[in-house]
């Protein structure tokens, strides 16, 4: 018969204490201060305030739906472009590559050791009027470049340059997963190239694809730089508009609301996906 | 297998004295007077410049001490930290000139300095400084409340190849009302001082509570400049901008945004002092003069006051003007020790030629009462 132990009676669990409070301490004790101030009076900075609900109501009283349609939507647009583009790459460095694939690779991995803001600076010289781009173009060929910096699609652009190792390491993972016998068996059962992508590559490839658009989307909603940089605050993302808030609004409660919403959407669509598609079952756990 | 002669015993008799010493060098200060604790740290909350390098690292080798400098660009972000409890970390504040009058000695953030100390230094500064210095001193005019240094008119910038000084100076503010400027021009990401600007290109004073009617116009010229916008952002995206001919000119700007472009050789990007405008006694610009003050810390650090005295120094001054990040006229230029060190093109960037015309037509920078309102409306029409 097994007996019945209490819960820090199981090996390793008293020892794992000072890890779970210190974990506490440094990632829920800050979310919980994130939650308390957004029930705190407009322009305080304590958490002793009486609670109210004055900055949801502000949130969703003023125009705020149109930062947080620019984040969902520009992240969104990312995901989508990446899987585009990347799919393609990754395929490329997993299957026909070779022995190149290592250089691409170095090639994609050596800029995320540049700051993101020093890159992003070196794209508005890039497009900027009489930069490399627009310089380039009318010196040799005479033409007119329209403008592209200063754009939502520049802010695009720059998410989508930013964010794609972050959706090409999983692909390329999730590539490399599909184990050649499954395609040499298909094609030896008749199976078209295109049948072999459609039916065996691509669904068996879903993981990678999954967790690079899952690790894409949330780091793209949180993105700002881009906005700033190369949009130059054409729009307005929600996570410009929590800055605004905590520095020269100094409205520390409306920018916990509002990083709080931020936080639950972000929550429940991650859910609705994993939902969907069951990250356990796809990479084959159960 | 294992096998050591350090028994159990042994390491709990070892980890007690070392936790004992350990105590014991951790209690040290608390057996003095707890200021003792700070005489080698200073903490400095501050505009960009007095962070940096050139500046304090002098400083910190004379003294041996633990010199922390953080660097931020908006007034009220600084005073709010202070209000939010950070009265008890730093040991300087350096913020625009009404802030220690106005706000931060009657909340009791900061403590007055000794005036026979200091009072002396105003003497050599630039005539306006010449004591008793308004910004520098109470309501009562009995407290001195910290030193001046950096200072500048601060309206807007033009490219002078795309738009002449003299028309800008006429223009004025109503510069940003011509439609023809529309997309030709950018905004500096300074939106305490955007608030000031907008409320000059609708056509009144910022410095005053505003009636029903100046606020809906405050909204309909700020929705209408964001509009007609190129572009907004920092001081850098400002000056690439408007030297690629992206823009021709921005709003909120001066000798401060632009001298970096300037000691570069882009003497066509040039700081605007509207020759005339809304603000009292119908003056065209707006100027800041910074305050660096004393923080009311309960174990403030001694090393408070001495570098208040270090960065008086001509050489020091002078480093602080051309510091990294800005350049900026320091109020020591009134000391000719200082004012020698400084080269034909460090006058050139920080429009030396015209720095008393223009300090004489602007208003200086001021607390406006319905901030919070004008911001919130600025904030929204930013994202319409």
């Amino acid at each position: 018969m097994i007996e019945k132990t209490s819960f820090f009676a199981e090996p390793g669990r008293r020892a794992a204490l000072p890890i779970l409070v210190l974990l506490s301490l440094g990632f829920i004790a800050p979310l919980l201060a994130v939650v308390g101030f957004s029930f705190m009076p407009a322009r305080t900075f304590g958490l002793w305030h009486e609670p109210t609900l004055e900055n949801y109501e502000t949130v969703f009283s003023d125009n705020t739906y149109i930062s947080l349609f620019w984040s969902l939507g520009l992240a969104s647009a990312t995901v989508v472009l990446l899987a585009l583009i990347c799919y393609p790459v990754a395929y490329g460095l997993v299957r026909v590559f070779g022995r190149w694939s290592t250089v691409l690779t170095l090639l994609f991995t050596i800029p995320l050791v540049v700051s993101e803001n020093i890159r992003l600076y070196g794209w508005v010289l890039f497009f900027i009027k009489g930069g490399v781009l627009p310089g380039t173009l009318r010196t040799l060929f005479g033409v007119e470049m329209g403008d592209f910096l200063f754009t939502p699609a520049a802010v695009l652009f720059g998410m989508v340059y930013v964010y794609l190792p972050f959706m090409l390491f999983p692909m390329t993972l999730g590539i490399a997963m599909v184990p050649n016998q499954m395609r040499e068996a298909a094609r030896d059962l008749g199976a078209s190239r295109w049948q072999v992508f459609r039916e065996v590559e691509l669904p068996l490839s879903t993981p990678g694809l999954m967790i690079g658009s899952l690790l894409t989307f949330v780091l793209a909603i949180g993105a700002i730089a881009e906005a700033k940089v190369l949009g130059g605050q054409r729009i307005i993302p929600i996570t410009h508009d929590i800055e605004i808030a905590f520095t020269y609004a100094q409205n520390w409660p409306l920018g916990a609301a509002l990083a709080v919403l931020l936080m639950l959407v972000v929550s429940v669509l991650v859910l609705i996906v994993l939902r969907r598609f069951d990250l356990d079952q796809i990479l084959g756990k159960r | 297998m294992f096998n050591s002669k350090f028994s159990r015993r042994d390491f709990l008799k070892t980890s007690a004295s070392a936790a004992a010493t350990l105590a014991a060098t951790q209690m040290g200060p608390f057996a003095g007077p707890a200021r003792a604790a700070r005489d080698k740290e200073l903490n400095i909350l501050c505009w960009e410049g007095y962070n940096s390098a050139q500046v304090l690292d002098p400083f910190r080798s004379s003294k041996s001490a633990t010199v922390k400098a953080e660097s931020l660009t908006n007034d009220p972000t600084m005073i709010n930290r202070l209000r939010a409890g950070e009265i008890n970390v730093w040991d300087l504040i350096n913020v625009n000139n009404p802030w220690a009058r106005k706000i931060m000695m009657p909340e009791k953030l900061i403590k007055p300095l000794d005036r026979a100390k200091f009072e002396p230094y105003f003497e050599k500064m630039m005539p306006q400084f010449k004591p008793p210095y308004k910004w520098a001193m109470d309501d009562s005019g009995k407290d001195l409340l910290g030193m001046a240094q950096r200072f500048g008119p601060y309206s807007f910038v033009v490219n002078t190849d795309k738009i002449s000084r003299k028309t800008a100076e006429d223009q004025g503010w109503d510069l940003f009302n011509d439609p023809k400027l529309a997309g030709r021009f950018g905004i500096l990401e300074s939106d305490d001082w955007n608030v000031f600007g907008v409320c000059c290109i609708a056509g009144f004073d910022p410095y005053k509570a505003h009636t029903a009617e100046e606020v809906a116009k405050f909204e309909e010229t700020a929705k209408r400049i964001l509009k007609n916008k190129k572009v907004v952002g920092d001081i850098a995206t400002m000056n690439q901008a408007m030297i690629s001919g992206e823009i021709d000119c921005h709003l909120t700007g001066g000798t401060y945004s632009a001298s970096p472009a300037r000691a570069d050789g882009h003497l066509n990007l040039r700081g605007i002092t509207p020759n005339k405008g809304p603000l009292a006694g119908g003056k065209g610009g707006i100027a800041w003069i910074e305050i660096t003050s004393v923080v009311n810390n309960p174990q403030g650090s001694p090393l408070a006051e001495q570098f208040l005295e270090y960065v008086q120094a001509p050489e020091v001054a002078h480093t602080v003007a051309f510091a990294e990040g800005t350049f900026n006229p320091v109020a020591q230029m009134g000391n000719p020790e200082c004012f020698k060190l400084f080269s034909k093109d460090q006058l050139e960037a920080i429009q030396w030629d015209s720095l008393e015309e223009e300090m004489a037509r602007s208003a200086e920078y001021d607390i406006v009462p319905d901030y919070d309102k004008l911001l919130d409306i600025w904030n929204a029409a930013k994202k319409s």
